[in-house]
């Protein structure tokens, strides 16, 4: 109450000062009238009796003063007189203003950027579910493996005793890791869509409702008898079904069977995995009709499915991890035949899976620390023209102080005026990363099925106010410190003037610093541009020039194997025939993909030899394979289509196998067995190394086997350009059998966009942060410079009339300049070599200490530097010793 | 300059105001000169800590204020204790006497 009234008077006071002031004027005044009258009640004059007053009672102005300092308000209203005062120092050197404030909003903008990366991937929870805080991850986790490998998600039949035994979950759901690629018949047409499948309970656990039809329900997702039903993502439904509002009730072609629509989602709502959109959800006991995939239900291996519990009120996550512990182990004792020895364990659910979440943060991390230089490279530009900005004003501050300002309130002014600098740079920076967080999504090739949405919540707001008021505060403090520390007698004399060095050592000392900042982050950038060139110059192993693939898959549609056979014979033969082509193959997987098969070659084969198991990737190819990708058959032959068949026993093996296997024999004629098989393999033929998995990797030894499944990336080599060839090649693929659609048909330049991604992206962000950097660092230099130059005008003038030369002065600028980057130079490096070390794992072909990245960025700042002096140096020789020297 | 009025001792002028209007409603000057009146000059009032103070005491619901005119037809702002102002004027009078007994107590038993 008393609270309230205190802040309507206060506000009263704000904005109706002058009545409150006339108010105040007129009570004092009637005082001490009436004091006075009482005093010529007893005789004195009127004269008197005011004077009397006057010296018993003080000032009526210091009176004045007291009353109204002492309530709230009056620190709000000098807070807004700061504020006005600032604006207008600010608005009298717009230039000057301009760039620092520029500079304050690329450093924040980033930032903000970075951050709402961060945002979006780790802290954002999922949209339109009801408390998500009350939802945990439940992962199986293999004590033998560390990191992210260890960890894996849930089988069906764990899920379902998981589900049924736990007492810490009001309920568990779980859906598909991976998303299905499914083909959707669009009267007649082909096309990929994504589904995601889902547990009956998924919708009602999560508290979404349909907004059109109904949800998945327990009864559609009936292992013993699963409704081929699926409820439409909001996007999919608006974008290819033209938000068709009659959708319930009619059904889709999907994977050749129909499925009946039940219901649309809500908008926003597009799952609990970040960067996937589903199409359609589908009940998780579909999985077998979807993938034609039998026994995915009952089998113990398939680990797919991540499973989501909302924790009870009274039950905690310790609670929930000892459960799932215990459980993992009662589903060990029920079935010793598993012989699985894993551990489960519980996490808050999030938008990235628990066991990736390190490496996204540590990643973002990396990134926000770049971009924090770049920010304290800024702010140093901040601190060094506000210090400028407060010797220039040492007079003004002499003057307050002499009227009755108080140190304080000479720290308050300061810090006003870069808190406003700060923040109208926070400002900027926002709607800076409003534009950029978009275009940084874009970078990201097509082929790549993310999607992410990048709001400016709350979240990002919070971050860049502080962020701002940090910058504004904190190197606002130095500065305003330092003014608050006039010296009242010499200031207000005479100006004395300060001589040069020794007065701007706290400059000279920041722009070091700068400086320092700088070269790390140059050091660090070229190093990984450099890297990047390296790795996007690396030969793969294969020809990336004059090649397209495309992704098939008839045994998604229940083709049988004759079915499948026949499709990819009169495909190949269609595809052979085009104008154009040279040739053309088929492989299972393209290497440097996401897919991968891997085994160890039995030791037992060679009981001679003391060598351990050969760890090999497998690759299975069609004839004509290696011609068709420009791989080179060193020894031996190709495979023929013979060579295809069911335990041919027959393969190709690269170099880097064919050392491991045998040192100095010709390996064409060897056997070897791979493990678990019965008989063994011949190898009849030798390919060179290529890179399989990352572009950056050790030699690994693969073998090629002639046996391919029915999903299969068809691969074209053209003699021209390929980019010409995409479109007719899927109008064959539609010509041979228009129930298939091709995934991810491209060129091979676009299809290496992917590995080459991660490097690309890395390579660009810094490259961005060292350029700004430089600019930065530039415009600070040329600020103290100039500054210095400005400073010494005098002693240049003195140095003048004694005869010295244009060049001498020329000298003397440029010496300082080169003195201060030098200095900053030596620190840069030092530290630039330690954080080198830190880079070296993502590096390719460059190492940390590469010499001439080191020389090109001394070289570069040296040349910044000498730029930056030549503007204050030409001041500098233009001096008049007259006109300096009268000025004294 | 030998009897130079005394410091109130702090937090008691609030107390003192109080008990001036608990009489009767009083502008500024007046409680100014009850006050010292009654202390027999020994609280001699600065107008700028006594305005403080009515702020203070104004903001906090205590008391009220209200322009009126005064005797000598001049116009003034007088003050009257609120309900709540009595009431706080009640609680601090006791407090006082009770301190006041205890200080007394302390400094007789040396």
């Amino acid at each position: 109450m008393s609270l309230l009234r205190n802040l309507a008077t206060g506000v009263r006071s704000l904005f109706r000062r002058n009545q409150v002031e006339r108010e105040l004027d007129e009570e004092l005044g009637a005082y001490l009238e009436m004091e006075a009258a009482d005093k010529m009640e007893q005789g004195m004059s009127r004269k008197e009796a005011v004077r009397a007053v006057r010296l018993e009672r003080g000032s009526a102005e210091i009176a004045k003063e007291v009353i109204r300092s002492a309530s709230w308000e009056s620190v709000v209203d000098t807070l807004w007189r700061d504020l006005l005062f600032a604006v207008r120092m600010l608005r009298r050197n717009p230039g000057s203003t301009a760039t620092v404030v520029i500079a304050l909003a690329l450093g924040i903008g980033l930032n903000t950027t970075v951050f709402s990366f961060v945002n979006a991937l780790l802290l954002r929870p999922p949209e339109g579910v009801k408390a998500p805080e009350e939802l945990r991850e439940i992962w199986m986790h293999n004590p033998r493996d560390s990191g992210a490998q260890g960890y894996m998600p849930l089988t069906y039949p764990d899920y379902l005793y998981y589900r049924d035994h736990n007492q810490s979950f009001g309920g568990m759901l779980v859906y598909d890791l991976e998303p299905h690629v499914v083909i959707w018949n669009k009267s007649g047409d082909g096309q990929t869509v994504f589904a995601q499948l889902v547990s009956g309970n998924f919708f009602p656990l999560l508290g979404v409702n349909a907004v059109l039809g109904r949800t998945i329900s327990a009864d559609d997702d009936h292992p013993e008898n699963p409704q081929p039903v699926i409820v439409l993502g909001y996007g999919f439904w608006r974008r290819y079904l033209a938000s068709d509002s009659t959708i319930v009730g009619k059904t889709l072609m999907l994977n050749g069977a129909d499925y009946s629509v039940i219901g649309v989602a809500p908008a926003g709502f597009t799952g609990l995995l970040v960067g996937f959109e589903p199409d359609f959800w589908a009940p998780t006991a579909m999985v077998e009709q979807i993938t034609r995939d039998k026994g995915r239900l009952s089998n113990w291996g398939v680990h797919s499915l991540i499973a989501i519990g909302r924790l009870k009120p009274e039950a905690s996550t310790d609670g929930a991890r000892a459960e799932a512990s215990l459980l993992e182990h009662q589903i060990e004792m029920d079935h010793p035949d598993l012989k699985r020895n894993l551990e489960a364990t519980v996490f808050p659910a999030t938008l990235i899976p628990a066991p990736l979440r390190v490496y996204v943060s540590a990643f973002t991390s990396l990134l926000l620390a770049v971009f924090g230089f770049v920010l304290l490279i800024a702010c140093a530009n901040v601190a060094s023209f506000l210090l400028a900005r407060a010797t220039g004003r040492t007079r003004e501050m002499a003057v307050r102080s002499a009227l009755g300002a108080g140190r304080g309130r000479l720290i308050q002014q300061m810090l006003v005026e870069s808190t406003l600098l700060s923040s109208v740079a926070g400002l900027l920076g926002l709607i800076l990363a409003y534009w950029t967080a978009p275009l940084l999504l874009a970078l990201k090739p097509a082929s790549l099925p993310i999607t992410l949405r990048l709001p400016i919540d709350w979240r990002v707001l919070v971050f860049t106010v502080i962020v701002s008021l940090i910058c504004g505060v904190a190197f606002g403090l130095t500065p305003a410190l330092r003014s608050a520390k006039v010296q009242l007698a010499s200031n207000l004399k005479d100006e004395t003037r300060p001589a040069g060095f020794r007065k701007s050592r706290l400059r000279s000392l920041i722009i070091t610093g700068e400086v320092a900042t700088c070269t790390v982050l140059l050091v660090c950038a070229t190093l990984c541009v450099r890297s990047l060139r390296n790795a996007s110059s690396i030969n793969p192993g294969f020809n990336t020039q004059h090649v397209i693939a495309a992704t098939l898959d008839p045994g998604s549609l229940g083709y049988s194997d004759t079915l499948v056979r026949t499709f990819y014979e009169q495909l190949s033969e269609h595809v052979r025939a085009l104008p154009g082509v040279t040739a053309a193959s088929f492989t299972d997987h393209l290497p440097l993909g996401p897919a991968r098969e891997h085994t160890i070659l039995d030791p037992m084969h060679r009981a001679s030899s003391k060598s351990d198991a050969i760890p090999v990737d497998i690759l299975r190819v069609a004839p004509d394979y290696f011609q068709t990708m420009g791989i080179p058959l060193l020894r031996g032959r190709d495979f023929v289509s013979s060579d295809g068949a069911e335990g041919s026993g027959v393969a190709i093996i690269n170099e880097a196998l064919a050392i491991r296997l045998s040192k100095n024999q010709d390996p064409v004629g060897q056997r070897m067995t791979f493990f678990g098989e019965k008989s063994s393999t011949e190898v009849i033929g030798v390919v060179p190394t290529g890179k399989y998995r990352t572009i950056g990797e050790a030699p690994i030894p693969v073998a090629y086997l002639p046996q391919l499944r029915a999903r299969r990336t068809l691969v074209v080599r053209t003699s021209s350009d390929p980019a010409t060839l995409l479109d007719s090649i899927r109008r064959e693929i539609h010509s041979v059998d228009p129930n298939i659609a091709p995934t991810n048909l491209e060129t091979m330049r676009q299809y290496m966009s992917l590995p080459l991604f991660p490097a690309r992206i890395t390579g660009l962000l810094l490259g961005v942060s060292g350029f700004l950097a430089l600019v930065l660092t530039s415009i600070g230099l040329f600020g103290v410079i100039s500054y210095i130059v400005s400073q010494r005008t005098h002693e240049i003038g003195v140095r003048v009339a004694l005869g010295a030369q244009r060049s001498d002065i020329l000298n003397l600028v440029v010496r300082h300049g080169l003195f201060l980057t030098l200095v900053g130079l030596v620190f840069g490096l030092g530290i630039a070599f330690g954080a080198g070390q830190l880079l070296s794992s993502l590096l390719y072909g460059v190492v940390p200490t590469d010499p001439i990245t080191f020389i090109s960025v001394t070289a570069l700042l040296c040349a910044v530097t000498l730029l930056a002096c030549c503007l204050p140096a030409r001041r500098a020789m233009r001096v008049d010793p007259m006109i300096a020297l009268r000025y004294e | 300059m030998s009897d130079k009025p005394s410091d109130l001792v702090q937090g008691t002028l609030d107390m003192l105001i109080l008990k001036t209007l608990a009489l009767e409603p009083m502008h500024g000057y007046g409680i100014s000169v009850r006050i010292e009146q009654m202390s027999r000059g020994v609280f001699c009032l600065n107008a700028g800590s006594l305005f403080l103070a009515i702020q203070r005491l104004e903001r906090e619901g205590l008391i009220d204020g209200e322009w009126k005119p005064t005797e000598n037809n001049r116009r003034a702002r007088y003050y009257t204790l609120t309900a709540k102002g009595r009431k706080r004027l009640d609680s601090e009078t006791r407090e006082w006497g009770k301190q006041a007994a205890a200080i007394a107590r302390i400094l007789e038993a040396s």
